[in-house]
């Protein structure tokens, strides 16, 4: 575990321990226990402000009849916070662009206008934030276009709140099971199989991940002693790649392969694969991205 | 005495070919036709990594740590064994956290008549209305010579030669064009090892891939080395191919970026030779290692939070 700064070590130990013991023994709680459901939907519910384009001082308690912005038990938001950026106080890292909207690794670009119309994006927000069931909030979080849109700090226009916001909930899903962060894995899953609530970062047609303390006999990389910006380390060491983007089937999977070699921030990175895999959807057919030029 | 040359080239021209790095094969051909056979027989080439040019800080194992303006665009001085890997880890941690580390350091992907391939440099800037302020990043690409061991000394080999080497396909088309930007000879033995001296496990990091099995004519399969205590789950294993001529050779290797305990005797003697490579196809890039000490981490700032350091 992280030494967090000092508001993060506050909320663990003040806030944190209230909504724990409101759902019972929550050491030993497993995820699935439905009394444990409050601080589970927190963690969906705690960026909500960065949704609305607010910093987190202006961030209203309230939004669409149900209370967002609660702290994330255990640490768990801060633990996620540090998989993509330093810690310390932020600094501005583009100069000219100070905006909530997240910057594109691929294009360079917001993508707001091209996942969702301006005059949706207010009841998109309304609609994720007022999920009731802390599971079905997951699958809407694997599938959300609108939490893509927004990055984690307009100091880190890269990062995506979407990616930060998963990976906060199976960071606290672990630890609610007695996990500490030294105990965790990247698991490659098999995109057929179900869905591990509040533990599968990333889902699609091709390429399904989970952070867990369980890997099984699944291919698994371990994280490491404490939370980093790892990616393309934690990447590199899995010992399989994703059958769906399988690097020695074809060039395009290389260069992604290559791609998330060399990023570091976890939400920037899963992000990126998600932009690149629907590059490719949009682009049709695989033929014709391919070269000869590869070859060693 | 063991020396390599290591060099960096500015990539002047996009770059259509093996997405991951250089390969020390494409190295090795656009140097070889541009020395006699009597040095190209000695020759023997690293793959290349890809570097972006930017303002970065050089970590606490270097050993000149600290802010160091403009890092990929020059070769730092080489002390210690660590240094030799500065640039050989493409997530680049040398990169600012005080700028969009990441952006600097992913490939810019164009696509050249259905072909993807990667920009020499990437522009970051203003939006098309605020004119002058622009600016770029340049990538580099580096990658180091050596000769067998043993033989006649052919290092270092002059810039004249290095300059204007081209790699990656459609290079009759102008493509993957490589400018000298910096070459130095470094002396293998006058490091200093003393991080692996002083530890009792180590770890061996694959920086390029390990052949196991080749096509080529007269080259044996291997098995995976007696001393890499691999994990249970095996080690990830990927196809690569080997072009000569109008050949095609299908290698089958162990896929770089992966961490195996060591379990030999000499860790010293590894960390020299892994430089210079083991295996098969050394001679061309692949079987490049490092030896790490067991209680280090590979990503220092993990390290850092768990002794409550500012990373």
């Amino acid at each position: 575990m992280s030494q967090g700064s000092e508001s993060d070590a506050t909320r663990r130990s003040g806030v944190s321990d209230g909504a724990i013991s409101s759902g019972g023994d929550g050491d030993s709680g497993s995820d699935g226990d439905t009394s444990e459901v409050a601080p589970l939907l927190a963690v969906y519910r705690h960026d909500t402000h960065k949704l609305r384009k607010r910093s987190h001082d202006a961030a209203a308690d309230e939004f669409a009849g149900v209370r967002v912005n609660e702290d994330v038990p255990r640490g768990a938001d801060a633990d996620a916070a540090l998989l993509s950026r330093p810690r310390g106080e932020p600094e501005q890292t583009v100069a000219n662009h100070a905006s909530p909207y997240r910057l594109s690794l691929r294009t360079g670009d917001t993508v707001v206008e091209d996942r969702v119309g301006a005059g949706e994006m207010d009841a998109a927000v309304r609609e994720l934030v007022s999920i009731a069931d802390a599971e079905v909030a997951h699958r809407a979080w694997l599938q959300c276009d609108v939490a893509a849109c927004f990055n984690e700090s307009v100091y880190y226009p890269y990062t995506s709140v979407k990616y930060h916001v998963l990976l906060a909930a199976a960071l606290l899903s672990n630890y609610r099971a007695g996990a500490g962060f030294d105990e965790l894995s990247f698991v490659v899953d098999d995109p057929d199989a179900a869905v591990t609530p509040h533990r599968t970062v990333f889902h699609s047609d091709r390429v399904s991940l989970r952070v867990t303390c369980e890997p099984g006999d699944r291919p698994a990389a371990a994280l490491g002693q404490a939370p980093a910006r790892s990616f393309a380390d934690t990447w590199s060491r899995v010992p399989r790649r994703p059958a769906g983007v399988d690097p020695d089937e074809h060039r395009q999977w290389r260069i992604l392969d290559a791609q998330l070699r060399r990023i570091r921030a976890w939400s920037t990175a899963l992000q990126f694969l998600e932009d690149s895999l629907a590059a490719v959807e949009a682009a049709g057919s695989m033929g014709g991205v391919g070269g000869a030029g590869d070859a060693e | 005495m063991t020396r390599i040359q290591q060099v960096l080239f500015e990539v002047e021209t996009p770059y259509c070919g093996h997405p991951y790095f250089v390969s020390g094969h494409a190295l090795f051909n656009a140097v070889a036709r541009r020395v006699d056979d009597a040095v190209a027989r000695e020759l023997c080439v690293s793959t290349g990594v890809f570097v972006p040019g930017e303002y970065g800080s050089l970590p606490e194992s270097c050993s000149n740590s600290g802010f160091a303006g403009k890092v990929g665009t020059s070769l730092p001085a080489v002390e210690t064994y660590s240094d030799l890997f500065l640039f050989r880890d493409a997530a680049q941690r040398w990169l600012l956290d005080s700028r969009p580390r990441d952006a600097h350091n992913v490939l810019d992907v164009q696509t050249h008549g259905g072909r993807q391939v990667f920009a020499d440099k990437c522009w970051f800037g203003k939006p098309a209305a605020h004119r002058n302020n622009r600016r770029s990043v340049q990538w580099y690409v580096h990658a180091y010579l050596h000769t067998g061991r043993g033989a006649e000394d052919v290092l270092p080999v002059s810039e004249d030669v290095l300059d204007g080497v081209r790699v990656g396909g459609a290079r009759n088309y102008g493509f993957g064009a490589l400018s000298v930007a910096d070459t130095q000879v470094v002396e293998l033995d006058d490091l200093s090892y003393a991080q692996l001296t002083d530890c009792d496990a180590v770890l061996l990091d694959v920086v390029s891939p390990y052949v196991l099995g080749s096509e080529y004519p007269g080259a044996d399969d291997q098995s995976v080395p007696w001393w890499w205590d691999v994990p249970d789950h095996g080690v990830r294993r990927r196809r690569s191919r080997l072009v000569v001529g109008d050949e095609t050779y299908e290698l089958t290797a162990v896929d770089h970026g992966q961490v195996v305990r060591y379990a030999g005797k000499d860790a010293m003697k590894t960390a020299k030779n892994g430089v210079l490579r083991v295996g098969t196809h050394a001679k061309y890039g692949f079987g490049e290692l490092r030896v790490r000490p067991a209680d280090t981490d590979r990503v220092p700032e993990r390290a850092d939070a768990v002794t409550g350091g500012d990373a």
